[in-house]
């Protein structure tokens, strides 16, 4: 922990430092800070005790309780209510250092090392690193007579419990996920990458949340270039805060206006672990259950977890399915009005007759009726989510039946248009990121409009676009759609198939070129099977 | 200058906007036509009218009759409408038909084609040109010749099926008789071929109250004019010739008595090899054919090798006789070359071919025919059913 | 360098092999068999000769000046002026052909799918869609092109599958009736196409590895000739003596297929994804013709010509002919001079002048 804070500071630090040689531009953080801040730590405890209270002017969960060590030392214990553990202040600081003999002015080396039995304590010096611990949550005492106070590790603010990831959840695999604060998660990848060779470099953004973020890597697997990237992406960001990593991504990532993610997000220390066994880093935001990772390509934003637990020929059909809906969920109502209205010839006579009956009596032309269906879905989907749980279902259960029912029932839309919508909607969902299906499910507005206006040649230059576009991406150096184009052979396996474990011998190409071979050829389970006896 | 430079992305992505998408919206769908709009004609029919113009009848399908069952009673009417005009050109008939017709139109799902025997024996090769060049219509659209008036088969309410078109569709795919596209009248219609052989469709009215249709052999057509029929045996012996037989019954009469035997072929397939030699133009027609015994009225045992064997030769000769008859009566009858005989010869003797005037070789062309009978499996039952054992013959 | 981006030697041939297959595939099958009859099947065979003898000049050029296409290396073997001018000729033979082809594209599919849509929207939003790619630079077609050159040539097989049942082997009976010649006539109009690979020259540069631009061009030669050999083979198996009386005989062998009575009359979706094949062979001769402007001009970058160089491309394919039959019949009688001067014996004289004055790029960097 102490190792910890030590690096936080000196992440800040150096990021002030960068920053200064950034020219006029990081103005606004310096000036954040009144310049009492930058001063050190006075001899005298009553200018400290001054300068707390004033720092800490109407701040009424900041507690400064003044008491005597040994009976004799002034000196004060500053922390905020909630964000210590208080009984153990008062057993572990307070009681030992009033019922102190007093030996003397002991230096504050001697007292950390003698009085206080707390296994991270901290000599700090300046009162911008006081005030930074009294954040954190770890009480800071400062005595008369000293040069530097003493941060006492006791941190300890209520926090979520584990529980399992309500946006990915799997049948077979871990059920643990990330919560908001930081040193749980940070905890979670230590206890699935025991190996020392797992940093997680720490940084500050937000002038005044100052919000923690930490990027984890695998040193020796993942390239130090992309870590010099991120951390310098990172330390750009001046804003007034981060609420969560979805902020951060927008401000680091490679195409801002791109309506694609290029960041993978999850709420599972599995698959950050073993994204950064590919050689990719990860972010990890304090107050964010979702961390996220880059670099990606499409394909990441289309692997499930799961897929890599169960049998890896089911794997791969369920990988299948994903890809054939992922289509589906962009291309079938923009397909279905291209098809009834520009290409009549391309329905098998009999289903022509039969869907020719069915929108006989329709008002709307199909693609006005396709684009009422569709929103009208997206606004039951939206309604589901914001809606209080127990309204939720009552919502779903009157929009998806009611309505479609009563629509078809008086002519308003055609049977086969709500078939087309509900299946629509039921593929997007099969896509496992929440952020990769809700940018298809929107793409597939302009499809529509292309579709109307220019048939199945319009659906094309649409797909035409999105190609165009996806060929354009990279996410932190790597092309959005390699590997299959840039077309790398054997990185497939990962790709149109899920290769069985022990055949996937060597990392993903982009990520993993940096320190290729994964683990040892040949690993195929070979069992001996003896005779029938 | 961050701002300066949002505003101008901005500005940027506003007029993206508008050169491109409005020109979309606004110049609307030029190619668009709902489904409620279109009049889909599922068969064509054609013929000529005594003054000489294309008499063009096209049956639509109604889609209102069809309505689904939860809008409740909206349905009803007749299932087609059958709407006829003349016309210059088949094109020039549409446009008058279309007059008439307050839907567009759309020969998208037509399948079916019938030709009237008067534009028949005027010649049809000029009319077809419509349905290779028109962007929507069919190239495999079925096409037959009717001795009746095209617009009354259309009319026709069949039992079975929701339209004549379907039925006469559905005939087609069995393949009983003679089976044509488009795309295999324009293949036999062009280039050297001179003789084409389109299957005969007629209306059908057993039993009484009832309506269908029935295809009932051939029309032969030389130089694009129908000038012959052929009956259903001839044209069973035709479709041997031609390679066409899909599957087919053939019934003996093993002992001279009441008892048949009766064969269900299910593959078979015939070869054209032609020869010449000192001048004299052969052709050996070899056939080979694998049945299945089906019913048995005989006493006869159909595990016996002998008997199967002695069943064999004679199939070998029923077939050769089917062909026989069909060979002497295009052949040296009608003399039109719907057999494909030209077909081999240009594609083996392009040479003398060229030199021959193949409308004096055909019919003098000496024809063999051999037949291979392979007898595959005798069905269900070994011996014949309900026969005493003593009285089964070569048990 | 204009281009930043680096291609490896697969993607140049999964981008040049659509810049040729795209139209050919379309209109070569018909325009052969009106020469070669039966034998329509041979004739991209000798065709393909003029493919190779095209990479042949183009790699040894691109061996005297590695890193140069031939607007700039054209300047440094005959002098400024002249080289320009050469330049000039190549870049408006790329930009008459683009628009020929844009038209090809406008007249099919209105021709076949959309009759009353305006010529200008169809060409327009295909040249929008390549503009947008140009802009991305090589590196983006190159990828572009490998998503949807595989679901082309998957459309391909299937087609060839599907047809399968349909196919007539006697239809290829008598081999060469009338000799060799009718085949030999008929490789000179698919010739043309193969000099298309003349495009090359754009590419070699741009490899990431210098060794192997020819041999992988000798590849997407053979590549073509084998796909163009089977489509015609197809098409005759398929129509016989009907094929060359089709405007599109591969489209009209798609709009035949019907497997169970329910897969039938795939043509809108063989357009469609078609159009994809058609993207990159616009795209790429845009590129061209964008880079090559560039170069003539000594501009810093190609980028912001693109789009006003894709309006004059818009009018270019809107006027280059009245109509499908003129373009036709410029295809069949002028195009095969007119391409071979330009692509074959131009740079070919460049090639002998670069050898006598013993030209060569004066650093390799």
């Amino acid at each position: 922990m102490m190792n910890e804070m030590g690096k936080e500071t000196e992440g800040f630090t150096s990021k002030i430092k960068l920053r200064k040689s950034k020219k006029s531009q990081k103005k606004a953080v310096k000036s954040l800070q009144s310049p009492q801040e930058q001063e050190l730590l006075s001899q005298s405890l009553e200018d400290n005790e001054n300068k707390f209270r004033s720092i800490y002017k109407d701040c009424s969960d900041v507690v400064i309780r003044s008491f005597y060590i040994g009976g004799k030392d002034n000196a004060i214990l500053i922390y905020i209510e909630g964000l210590s553990n208080t009984q153990e202040v008062d057993d572990s600081v307070l009681s030992p250092l009033m019922e102190s003999s007093g030996e003397g002015n002991d230096q504050v080396k001697s007292l950390i090392n003698k009085k206080i039995p707390v296994t991270s304590v901290k000599e700090v010096k300046t009162v911008a690193e006081c005030i930074s611990e009294i954040s954190s949550g770890n009480p800071v005492i400062v005595a008369d007579n000293q040069k530097t106070g003493l941060a006492v590790g006791l941190a300890q603010y209520e926090k979520r419990s584990i529980d399992e990831p309500q946006a990915e959840t799997v049948v077979r695999g871990p059920r643990e996920g990330f919560v908001e604060a930081l040193s749980v998660n940070n905890s979670m990848l230590r206890r699935r990458i025991r190996s020392p060779k797992l940093k997680l470099k720490s940084m500050k953004a937000g002038k005044y949340t100052e919000t923690k973020i930490v990027i984890a890597y695998l040193e020796g697997v993942a390239d130090p270039t992309l870590i010099e990237e991120i951390t310098n992406r990172v330390s750009k960001i001046d804003v007034d805060g981060i609420m969560d990593s979805g902020v951060l991504e927008e401000f680091i990532e490679d195409d801002p206006y791109s309506p694609f993610p290029q960041f993978l997000e999850t709420e599972r220390p599995d698959v950050v672990t073993a994204n950064l066994l590919e050689g990719r880093a990860a972010i990890l935001v304090d107050g964010s259950p979702f961390s996220i990772i880059a670099p990606i390509t499409i394909y990441s934003l289309l692997q499930a977890s799961e897929d890599y637990y169960s049998r890896f020929l089911i794997g791969t059909a369920i990988r299948w399915l994903r890809y054939v809906f992922l289509l589906v969920s962009l291309l079938l109502p923009s397909l279905y009005v291209a098809i009834l209205t520009f290409h009549q010839e391309m329905i098998p006579t009999t289903l022509m007759i039969t869907v020719a009956a069915a929108r006989e009596q329709i008002p709307f032309p199909a693609l006005v009726e396709v684009l009422m269906m569709e929103i009208a879905f997206e606004a039951l989907r939206e309604a589901g989510i914001r809606l209080p749980k127990q309204v939720g279902s009552a919502v779903s259960i009157v929009g998806a039946l009611i309505i479609g029912e009563a629509a078809v029932s008086a002519g308003i839309v055609s049977a086969p248009m709500v078939i087309v919508v509900a299946i629509t909607g039921v593929a997007s969902f099969t896509i496992p990121r929440y952020s990769a299906s809700i940018t298809f499910r929107m793409l597939r507005f302009p499809m529509i409009f292309l579709a109307g206006t220019l048939g199945l040649l319009g659906v094309m230059l649409g797909i035409i676009l999105i190609i165009v576009h996806l060929a354009s991406l990279r996410s932190f150096g790597v092309p959005y759609l390699s590997p299959m184009a840039p077309m790398k052979f054997n990185e497939i396996k990962d790709v149109l198939v899920r290769a069985p474990w022990w055949k996937m011998n060597t990392r993903p190409h982009f990520t993993g070129e940096y320190n290729k071979s994964r683990q040892a050829d040949n690993q195929r389970p070979q069992p001996s099977n003896g005779g029938d006896e | 200058m961050r701002c300066i430079i949002r505003k101008k992305t901005v500005k940027r992505m506003a007029e993206f906007l508008m050169c491109v998408i409005m020109p979309l919206i606004l110049s609307g769908c030029w190619d668009r036509i709902e489904v409620n709009d279109l009049a889909i004609v599922v068969a064509t029919g054609l013929d000529k009218t005594e003054e000489g113009e294309i008499e063009l009848s096209v049956q639509i399908v109604n889609p209102k009759s069809m309505g689904s069952k939860s809008e409740g009673g909206q349905g009803g009417g007749k299932q087609n409408t059958v709407e006829k005009t003349t016309g210059k050109t088949i094109f020039d008939a549409r446009s008058k038909l279309q007059e008439k017709v307050s839907r567009k139109l759309f020969w998208g799902h037509n399948h079916i084609i019938f030709i009237g025997k008067k534009l028949a024996e005027e010649g049809i090769r000029k009319h077809l040109d419509f349905f290779s060049r028109h962007p929507f219509t069919r190239l495999r659209a079925s096409v037959f010749m009717t001795n009746e008036k095209p617009d009354e088969l259309l009319k026709i309410e069949p039992d079975l099926e929701r339209s004549s078109a379907e039925v006469a569709k559905d005939l087609a795919m069995l393949k009983v008789g003679l089976s044509v596209t488009a795309k295999d009248l324009l293949d036999m219609l062009s280039g050297e071929k001179r003789g084409a052989a389109l299957p005969m469709i007629q209306i059908e009215r057993e039993p009484p109250n009832t309506e269908g249709l029935k295809i009932y052999g051939a029309a032969i057509f030389n130089n694009g004019k129908m000038t012959d029929q052929l009956d259903d045996k001839e044209v069973r012996g035709l479709l041997w010739i031609r390679d066409e037989i899909d599957t087919a019954s053939v019934t003996i009469n093993p002992e001279e008595g009441e008892e048949l035997i009766s064969f269900h072929i299910f593959d078979a397939t015939s070869k054209l090899i032609p020869s010449i030699e000192n001048g004299n133009w052969k052709i050996k027609i070899e056939i080979v054919s694998e049945d299945d015994i089906v019913e048995n009225e005989t006493k006869l045992d159909m595990m016996n090798p002998k008997i199967i064997e002695k069943l064999k030769e004679q199939l070998e000769k029923q077939i050769v006789e089917r062909v026989k008859l069909a060979l002497e009566i295009v052949q040296k009858e009608m003399k039109v070359d719907v057999l494909g005989f030209e077909e081999a010869f240009h594609r083996h003797y392009p040479d003398e071919w060229r030199k021959a005037n193949w409308e004096e070789v055909f019919p003098e062309i000496e024809v063999e025919v051999v037949s291979e009978v392979k007898i595959r499996r005798p069905g269900r039952s070994t011996a014949p059913q309900g026969v005493p054992e003593n009285e089964v013959i070569g048990n | 360098m204009i281009e930043k981006g680096r291609i490896s030697t697969g993607q140049m041939v999964i981008l040049l092999y659509p810049t040729v297959i795209a139209t050919a595939i379309l209109l070569v099958p018909g325009i052969t068999g009106k020469f070669a009859g039966n034998d329509m099947w041979l004739s991209p065979i000798w065709a393909s000769l003029a493919g190779c003898i095209t990479i042949l000049i183009m790699a040894q050029l691109h061996n005297r000046f590695p890193r140069q296409t031939i607007i700039q290396y054209s300047e440094e073997i005959i002098g400024k002026i002249p080289g320009k001018l050469i330049g000039f000729i190549i870049l408006f033979f790329f930009f008459h052909s683009n628009g020929l082809v844009l038209r090809e594209y406008g007249e099919f599919v209105v021709g076949n799918f959309l009759p009353t849509t305006p010529l200008v929207v169809v060409i327009g939003s295909m040249i929008f869609v390549s503009g947008l790619a140009v802009r991305g630079g090589i590196e983006v077609m190159a990828r572009s092109a490998q998503v949807f050159v595989p679901i082309v040539l998957f459309l391909f097989i299937l087609i060839v599958i599907l047809l399968i049942p349909d196919l007539e082997p006697a239809n290829l009976l008598p081999f060469f009736e009338k000799g060799l010649i009718p085949s030999l006539k008929g490789a000179i109009v698919p010739t043309t196409w193969f000099l298309q690979l003349f495009a090359i020259t754009f590419i070699l540069p741009v490899l990431k590895k210098k060794e192997g631009g020819m041999k992988w061009g000798m590849i997407t030669v053979f590549l073509i000739m084998v796909t163009l050999v089977l489509s015609n083979l197809f098409t005759m198996l398929l129509f016989g003596k009907l094929t060359p009386t089709f405007t599109y005989p591969i489209m009209e062998a798609a709009r035949y297929i019907s497997i169970a009575d329910f897969i039938q009359h795939l043509e809108s979706i063989v357009m469609a994804i078609w159009v994809s094949g058609t993207f990159i062979k616009i795209s790429v001769f845009y590129y061209v013709i964008a880079v090559g402007t560039a170069q003539l001009l000594n501009l810093q970058d190609y980028r912001p010509i693109v789009f006003p160089i894709g309006g004059l491309l818009a009018v270019m394919g809107l006027w280059t002919a009245p109509n499908l039959q003129q373009i036709q019949h410029f295809l069949i009688t002028t195009m095969p001079f007119y391409a071979v001067i330009v692509q074959i014996i131009l740079p070919l004289l460049l090639l002998i002048a670069a050898v006598i004055f013993k030209k060569n790029t004066k650093k390799i960097n």
